[in-house]
């Protein structure tokens, strides 16, 4: 499979649930970026459980996660997080009760050395997590501006 | 005067939903044990009414990501029986397969994700990868199998596309099901090993005189059907009878309806059940690895609850290997099903235990009326029976201890409390 230069391989994951309101906004970011990444790079939607994500990202050096936070922040913030660097902070740990979350998967992915060496996670927070709702207006803005932002890094190179 | 103790945990984790538990203690006598289900009520049988009876097992597919193959089946079944046919041959054999799938990746997920931390002292399944890194990866393997099982025959791991009242939109080649066995082949060895894993653990005491309640499936092991309900108590009746013997009831701590035996009271089913009632019906070599470690003919701890599961992901692996071996492409995917207006009863087997559907149908097939009784729900009671046992047996421990050793004595029951509730704080309060 052909990498964007440097020998990366690179996987990009938006995590969400489509149903319920600004948790959408990780499939959102990947809809943007659908067809507009370099060649090579793999994109996938998880509405499924995040220990998949550990399939998704197998064999890749670099990954890049997006998934909807609830912290207590404006909507919209955007938080980058190196993840291969140590461990998500705990307000940005969601785990539903049907679920483990994204940051446990991580952490497992962590335990069995089978974190990418590059894991970048972008928590963009939510301000409503109603069934059925759209995505609220600040949210749909910062999942532009976050598929913008990883359609820089992955054509220029890690900053 | 002893004191009242409470002991309390506000969400229950290692469990599928939401729900708490209370023990009332004066000094070394429990006084009271609940198990608490305040999941939001999930209203399924009250929207199916005014559906199509071909929109079932769609919708009741959605009660739960873990086990939708269940809730697919039985209402399936339920129509069918209203319409007089039966989905057998290689279409059967096929929902046999989807349904080994979904056991496979529901008890892989408990065995090694949920309950196993609680028998290896860690809290999850985070810190089991860091002092047992070759299990996890086991595990996920394993559950990824499952999982590709129920893709390949239904079409979508979760809530699967590809079922339908009659059979299924479209059935797979050989060659798809053929892919899968070098995988299934694994899945087995592996399952193998589990068990005799599991079987080295430390169990808690504790032995209940249970009522075990299961699917009488005429010579097979139970999974995805099932004409009779029997018990190890001498109950033997069709499943069109269910509510003459079984007793549903809203309790107050509780958003899924207790059942009870009309005669007796509480009742187990599942994994513990259906060995218990069905264990020589085992593949050989499932059965074979339970006699390897000695796992006795009825088991009556429910914390060996866990080598029952593993026993049973290794016939699964086999069964899949057999159904596999034995598949002729269909010649058509499916079959006519014509609604009759009446009452339509299917069961089969879940993960987790019995899991009963009834409808009824006016003459165009629209839903008029619809009951689910799913396995959790009925296990509650004797999830209880167990608590307020152990606690009685162990009301020396520590608060710590008793809380991890009640919740582990909640995960002997697998529960899957969205299902349950059409979850866990322990409150321990002692006077």
């Amino acid at each position: 499979m052909p990498v964007p230069g440097a020998g990366m391989t690179v996987c990009v994951v938006g995590v969400g649930n489509a149903l319920r309101g600004d948790d959408a906004v990780g499939l959102e970011v990947a809809r943007l970026l659908d067809g507009t990444l370099p060649l090579g790079v793999r994109l996938v939607e998880c509405e499924g459980e995040p220990v998949s994500l550990l399939s998704s990202w197998e064999d890749c050096d670099t990954a890049i996660v997006v998934d909807a936070t609830e912290s207590g922040q404006e909507p919209g913030t955007v938080r980058r997080l190196a993840a291969h660097d140590g461990p998500l902070p705990p307000e940005l740990q969601r785990a539903s009760t049907h679920l483990l979350g994204v940051a446990e998967a991580v952490e497992l992915a962590r335990a069995l050395g089978r974190l990418p060496g590059r894991t970048i996670v972008y928590g963009i927070e939510g301000g409503t997590f109603d069934t059925g709702a759209p995505l609220s207006e600040a949210v749909q803005a910062a999942a532009a501006e976050v598929a913008a932002s990883i359609r820089r890094e992955l054509s220029e190179g890690p900053g | 005067m002893s004191k009242t103790r409470t002991i309390r945990t506000d969400y229950l984790a290692r469990v599928e939903g939401e729900g708490g538990m209370l023990v009332r203690m004066r000094g070394d006598e429990v006084l009271d044990v609940r198990l608490k289900i305040y999941e939001p009520p999930r209203f399924f049988e009250a929207f199916l009414r005014g559906r199509q009876f071909t929109e079932a097992p769609d919708i009741t597919a959605r009660i739960c990501g873990i086990c939708p193959v269940a809730y697919q089946m039985s209402s399936c079944l339920a129509m069918e029986s209203l319409a007089g046919v039966e989905v057998g041959g290689q279409l059967r054999a096929l929902r046999r397969l989807l349904y080994c799938g979904e056991w496979i990746e529901s008890h892989t997920l408990h065995i090694f994700m949920l309950h196993a931390p609680d028998f290896l002292g860690v809290p999850s399944a985070v810190e089991l990868a860091k002092i047992d890194p070759a299990l996890v990866e086991t595990a996920l393997r394993l559950k990824k199998i499952g999982n590709e099982v129920m893709r390949v025959v239904g079409g979508r791991e979760v809530h699967p596309i590809n079922v339908r009242v009659g059979g299924w939109y479209k059935a797979p080649s050989r060659a798809d099901l053929e892919r899968m066995v070098p995988d299934l082949e694994w899945a087995k060895d592996a399952s193998r090993e589990a068990v005799r894993v599991v079987a080295g653990l430390d169990f808690p005491e504790l032995e209940q005189d249970y009522e075990f309640v299961a699917l009488d499936a005429d010579g097979e092991y139970p999974i995805d059907r099932g004409g009779r309900i029997i018990s190890n108590r001498g109950l033997d009746f069709p499943i069109s009878e269910f509510y003459d013997h079984i007793v549903e009831e809203h309790v107050e701590h509780s958003n899924a309806l207790h059942a009870r035996l009309r005669e007796r009271g509480a009742y187990l089913v599942g994994p513990m059940a259906r060995y218990a009632l069905h264990r020589g019906l085992l593949s050989p070599d499932a059965l074979a690895a339970a006699d390897e470690v000695g796992l006795e003919p009825v088991v009556l701890n429910p914390f060996r609850s866990i080598i029952v599961r593993a026993v049973e992901l290794v016939h699964a692996c086999d069964e899949a290997l057999r159904l596999i071996a034995e598949y002729e492409e269909p010649s058509s995917p499916s079959i006519d099903v014509v609604p009759q207006a009446g009452w339509g009863h299917g069961a089969s087997e879940a993960p987790r235990g019995t899991l009963y559907h009834r409808y009824r149908l006016d003459e165009a097939g629209t839903i008029l009326d619809a009951k689910i009784v799913p396995p959790t729900s009925q296990n509650q009671k004797m999830i209880e029976e167990d608590l307020f046992a152990f606690v009685s047996g162990h009301a020396d421990l520590g608060e710590d201890e008793l809380r991890l050793r009640c919740e582990q004595a909640i995960r002997n029951y697998d529960p899957c409390i969205s299902c349950a509730t059409h979850f866990l704080t322990l409150d321990v309060e002692r006077e």
